[in-house]
């Protein structure tokens, strides 16, 4: 009988061990996860103001969505940045982490630590940096450019929408190019030193050997760093928000998805309309995922 | 000790083991008083500080908890706590751009409490709080409701300041040409000589060289356009909160302010922040700029930071755009509001009062940082008569005090912030096409670009189902 009782105890104890170890992340993910994401979408039909005063409307917030002139803008700053993160920031990832690869580069550890030392500071901290950086006539920039080519000192980089959103794309080169070359470097080191040789022995010179071994050979961890860029600009907040100091820049040319979002939901006060135009950023990263994926299924197919 | 995943993340875990028994067994000393106030400036902060204890000592029974939060955070976190029931601070002190976002919807649920009551009551010591205040200093803290065709005013916070705006130049570069300064009394004769003195200092710099200005005007944001318009009596808002940035007087202020900033000579310039005074210091010491829009709480900053300016410059009253017209404007403001939800309403009162209200506190915070009170009493002290050195001898409180009842309103929306950010995207537009086309069609340009902005933001406010 005591062995009958405690037999049935073990198997209880057996049935519940797995949900007792998953509990800790569930509940975490329960009250901080899925809560706030299904209140905002909740709050996504509603117009708030406290919680006395909720009124419901439909889908007047996507509605209006559809033609607010301020998220297209948004989405329009939002992508060209993306844009540029995928078309220049990579491929000049690729290339410093080729050159870090080479066996002639002296120091390279040195190197690899000062490349990807940007990105220890945080986009909080070099926003702050890139205000006194980039400032008119006294900055380090407008310094340097009148020095080395006679450019007008007092252009504003940061005051005119022409220079905005370059400058952005400069700051987040210099951020993130060391950033994603790591990844490149750790791809670069795991291919095989022989498919290199064979293929020099068979005639292939340096361009082709990156072509037809490198390449094909780091394809995952490209798509996978393509992917992860592609997110992190459609979510880019922090630099552009200190470097403009809370603004959306001259006309608004600093003006992102996000940062729209921040500013419907805690300076106008729309929260209802702010967890929309979450809910459509979530939408539109979720697509261009997919998009990625099935692309990265088909080069992984000819591969 | 052999630990798989290495010696690093076994340090790690140590430390956060030793770390964490260490927070238990001793817990820090958080002292959550039973009345919380949130500040966003530091000047406010450092100014309550010397007055609390003196306060505290007279109310034991409460413990004053004083905190600096950063102006943003502080409209998030109230937002946010507002938003979801949860605890907030019972005063807290608002930026006047973000004052107007809390008073949307039904009166009962803003979660400040309406003053207007208090402020009219009789009080022994002399007239009601409304009637020594600058009038106009109450428009921003403002709502208005109608109710059956009848406006009624709510007043939901006690206004910090004034932030009268004078015009600050370089009296030695001014003097050294023979041009009287003050003697320029509206804005056509100041920018005629103005002009005058760029062209002479002008002369010799080519392109890419150094130049200098003659006012901190921006072509960007609409900081100086919205002061400037608000010299003018124009709007962005009415008193009920209708838009008026597109109006006859905004057009006007917008055709007048462009070639300012535009065109083949411009006379203003903006740093981009009137904030990094290393900037700004290096701005003097170049002559840069000739003058400066100059709210009171700047000079303060100036009289600290920018040694290069010290004694070269004077202040004097605005240029008034018509003759006899308003010499002066304002920029910037702060209120201190009580939340419904503090269950010591009439101590956070007391304690409001003493912080904003009284007159020696406020002439002392006056003497360090130049923030002339809003209560028209405290402008008699003889404090604000003292020469001061920093700016040509002048007596700076004074000069502020005599304008300071002239201050234009800046009405009250939610949608301040939002209206503001619009301006500045018509003003660059206008600039724009001022640069690329000149005067050819400007005027009909700027109505049409003013009237897209301002029906952004009625667009926005579409949103607002208590509107």
């Amino acid at each position: 009988m005591a062995n009958e009782k405690q037999y049935s105890a073990w198997r209880a104890q057996q049935r519940m061990a797995p949900y007792l170890f998953i509990a800790p992340f569930c509940i975490l993910f329960c009250v901080f996860g899925l809560y706030p994401i299904l209140k905002s979408l909740y709050l996504a039909f509603h117009t708030t103001n406290g919680p006395r005063s909720l009124v419901f409307t439909g889908f007047d917030n996507f509605r209006f969505l559809l033609q607010d002139p301020d998220f297209y803008t948004a989405l329009w700053n939002t992508s060209v940045f993306a844009f540029f993160s995928i078309f220049l920031q990579l491929p000049l990832a690729l290339g410093l982490a080729l050159l870090l690869n080479s066996t002639w580069l002296k120091g390279r550890t040195l190197f690899r630590f000062v490349f990807f030392a940007p990105n220890l500071m945080g986009q909080v901290f070099v926003g702050f940096l890139g205000v006194v950086i980039f400032s008119p006539r006294y900055g380090l920039f407008s310094r340097f450019l009148t020095a080395v080519a006679g450019v007008n000192p007092d252009i504003k980089w940061l005051l005119d929408e022409r220079f905005v959103m370059p400058t952005l794309v400069l700051i987040s080169l210099w951020m993130y190019v060391g950033y994603n070359s790591i990844y490149f470097l750790a791809a670069l080191q795991s291919v095989d030193k022989e498919l290199h040789e064979a293929a020099s022995v068979d005639g292939a010179g340096p361009w082709d050997r990156f072509w037809h071994v490198t390449v094909p050979a780091i394809k995952p961890v490209i798509l996978i760093v393509v992917l992860m860029s592609t997110i992190g600009s459609f979510q880019l907040f922090e630099l552009p928000f200190n470097l403009l100091k809370g603004t959306s820049g001259p006309n608004k040319a600093g003006l992102t998805i996000v940062m729209y979002l921040y500013q419907r939901g805690f300076e106008v006060g729309n929260l209802g309309y702010a967890s929309t135009i979450g809910w459509t950023l979530a939408l539109i990263v979720m697509f261009i995922s997919l998009v990625q994926k099935k692309l990265s299924e088909r080069v992984r197919g000819h591969g | 000790m052999d630990y798989p995943p290495g010696k690093a993340p076994l340090a790690i875990l140590i430390m956060a083991v030793v770390s964490g028994a260490l927070l238990l067994l001793f817990p820090p000393k958080i002292e959550h008083g039973n009345l919380q106030i949130w500040t966003f400036a530091d000047a406010h902060y450092r100014a309550y500080q010397s007055v609390l204890p003196d306060f505290q000592a007279k109310h034991p029974e409460t413990h004053i908890d004083l905190q600096l939060v950063h102006e943003r955070a502080v409209t998030s976190r109230l937002r946010s706590a507002f938003a979801s029931d949860l605890p907030v601070p019972d005063m807290v002190e608002v930026e006047i751009k973000w004052a107007g976002s809390f008073f949307i919807g039904p009166l009962e649920d803003i979660g400040f409490v309406d003053l207007t009551d208090e402020l009219k009551k009789p009080r022994p010591d002399g007239p009601p709080w409304i009637d020594r205040i600058v009038k106009s200093r109450f428009a921003p803290y403002t709502a208005r409701r109608v109710t059956d065709g009848v406006a009624s005013d709510h007043i939901f916070g006690l206004p910090h300041d004034v932030h009268p705006v004078l015009l600050a130049y370089r009296k030695d570069i001014f003097d050294a040409h023979g041009i009287d300064a003050e003697k320029l009394t509206t804005w056509d004769d100041f920018l005629r000589e103005g002009r005058g003195l760029l062209k002479k200092m002008n002369a010799n710099s080519k392109a890419g060289e150094m130049r200098h200005y003659l006012l901190n005007l921006n072509s960007s944001t609409s900081d100086e356009l919205e002061l400037l318009l608000f010299q003018n009596d124009g709007q962005i808002f009415s008193p009920d909160g209708a838009v008026r940035m597109d109006d006859e007087t905004a057009v006007q202020m917008m055709l007048w302010y462009v070639p300012l900033v535009a065109g083949p000579d411009p006379i203003g310039y903006s740093l981009g922040t009137a904030m990094d005074f290393e900037l700004v210091n290096n701005a003097q010491k170049d002559e840069l700029l000739l003058c400066t829009l100059m709210p009171d709480w700047l000079s303060g900053y100036y009289q600290k930071y920018v040694d290069n300016a010290s004694g070269k410059m004077a202040l004097m009253p605005l240029p008034a755009f018509k003759p006899g017209g308003r010499r002066t404007s304002t920029r910037g403001g702060t209120m201190i509001g009580f939340t419904k939800k503090s269950r010591q309403f009439d101590v956070a009162w007391q304690l409001g009062l003493k912080l904003y209200f009284d007159p020696d506190l406020r002439v002392k915070q006056f003497r360090e940082f130049n923030i002339l009170p809003p209560l028209r009493e405290a402008w008699k002290r003889p404090e604000l008569n003292e020469a001061n050195a920093y700016w040509s001898g002048q007596p700076l409180g004074k000069m502020y005090a005599d304008q300071a009842d002239n201050a234009p309103p800046q009405y009250s929306s939610p949608y301040v912030g939002l209206a503001r950010a619009k301006l500045g995207e018509a003003l660059s537009d206008c600039v724009r096409y001022y640069n690329s086309s000149g005067a050819a069609g400007f005027e009909d340009f700027v109505r049409k670009r003013l009237k897209q902005s301002a029906d952004e933001v009625r667009l926005q406010e579409r949103l607002n189902p208590y509107r």
